[in-house]
């Protein structure tokens, strides 16, 4: 059995309907020819509706720390695949792929979490339906 | 590998035991196969008149076509290939403002406010039918919305206060169930690329659930203020077994200060 395959069972256990696509456009906020990773820790949490927002603090290459903002799925959505409140609390250290803000502000649509013990959270991001880079 | 096969198996232990009562629940009316899954093409359940029972979770399936380069949702994504939706002027001016300018933003879904009629069932959203005598109840998971459709066989309001999602009735047709309504405010999207509609806009639903786990709804959108003719969608459903909908309001709405364009 291969890891790819292990990967590629993860991956499916996890998506699942998606109910982010339907509260806002993701094209109208977020930009996907602008994908962006970022390594931080986890600030606060907060697991609601529409969207399921955790805010961590960034150390960019200069070292100087900022708060950036990330938004998942719903949290209907997000319980769904199986992840609950407590699946990501302050002091995690992420690592966040996802899409920046058009606005230029340090908000980030997460399209994956992985946390530091392994899991990897997929976000349920409205980005799913969004066009492909 | 030990590493990745225990993150896989982490993950799946995890989605089997959270919320368990609500996310996975085996419902007892639910038809099984012999290894106990849900039978899925069983046959319709019927209520004790003898009508088709609508009742059920579902979500729509999803659509092969992608009409809109921007990723939202088109009401051409669920009508024939090369079908048009002729729209008047004032129309077709609002509807290019949206899709091209805004890119779907703006959208009241994205102010907590209702989806429409079809747009309500074109996401990949859960909602449940009730149907019970003399009315049938739809409840979106979503921002625990509803709607309902009298089947007491009253008449469309002459002069209803326009609504979100109207003022519908329903009766069936042979094993169709079809829901009218009008009275709508302008307020709505038809779609999520931004299709407009206004006060005078009357559709016509025509549910038909095909097995147990299956069902098509045809769409007629009816507005002779912004179509030229009416026209139609086809949208299949299906069943989401053993499960139940989640509390869904939308409380801590933040995106429409990032929303650019609008």
């Amino acid at each position: 059995m291969s890891s790819r395959f292990l990967a590629a069972i993860a991956l499916v256990a996890l998506v699942g309907a998606s109910d982010a696509r339907a509260h806002h456009s993701f094209a109208a906020e977020y930009d996907s020819k602008k994908p962006v990773t970022l390594t931080g820790t986890v600030t606060k949490v907060e697991w609601l509706n529409p969207h399921v927002r955790f805010y961590a603090d960034v150390k960019d290459p200069a070292g100087a720390v900022a708060n950036w903002e990330f938004e998942l799925g719903s949290g209907t959505s997000l319980v769904r695949k199986g992840w609950t409140r407590t699946s990501l609390k302050p002091s995690d250290v992420i690592k966040v792929e996802g899409f920046l803000a058009r606005d230029g502000s340090h908000l980030v649509n997460a399209t994956s979490v992985s946390l530091a013990d392994g899991r990897q959270m997929f976000a349920g991001s409205s980005f799913e339906n969004a066009p492909k880079p | 590998m030990g590493r990745i096969l225990g993150c896989v198996l982490a993950c799946l232990c995890l989605a089997a035991s959270a919320d368990a009562q609500w996310v996975s629940i085996a419902l007892p009316r639910t038809p099984r196969t012999a290894d106990g899954k849900p039978n899925l093409t069983a046959a319709v359940p019927r209520t004790p008149d003898g009508k088709p029972d609508l009742s059920g979770i579902w979500t729509r399936v999803a659509s092969t076509k992608h009409d809109n380069e921007d990723g939202n949702f088109n009401l051409l994504d669920w009508m024939p290939d090369g079908a048009r939706i002729q729209m008047k002027p004032q129309a077709a001016a609002l509807y290019q403002h949206r899709r091209d300018v805004l890119k779907g933003g703006g959208r009241p879904s994205q102010e907590c406010l209702p989806h429409s009629i079809p747009d309500s069932m074109l996401p990949p959203v859960m909602f449940k039918i009730v149907q019970i005598p003399d009315e049938t109840i739809i409840l979106f998971e979503e921002f625990n919305h509803f709607r309902q459709i009298f089947t007491d066989g009253r008449a469309l309001p002459v002069d209803p206060q326009p609504a979100w999602v109207g003022y519908s009735v329903g009766r069936w047709e042979g094993n169709t169930f079809v829901a009218t309504t009008a009275g709508f405010n302008d307020r709505s999207w038809l779609d999520d690329t931004g299709h407009p509609h206004s006060e005078a806009l009357k559709t016509t639903e025509r549910f038909r659930r095909i097995d147990f786990g299956h069902m098509e709804l045809q769409v007629t959108v009816d507005d002779p203020e912004m179509y030229v003719a009416p026209f139609t969608m086809t949208v299949r459903f299906d069943l989401q077994p053993d499960t139940e909908l989640l509390e869904n309001i939308c409380e801590n709405e933040r995106d429409s200060d990032h929303i650019v364009g609008k």
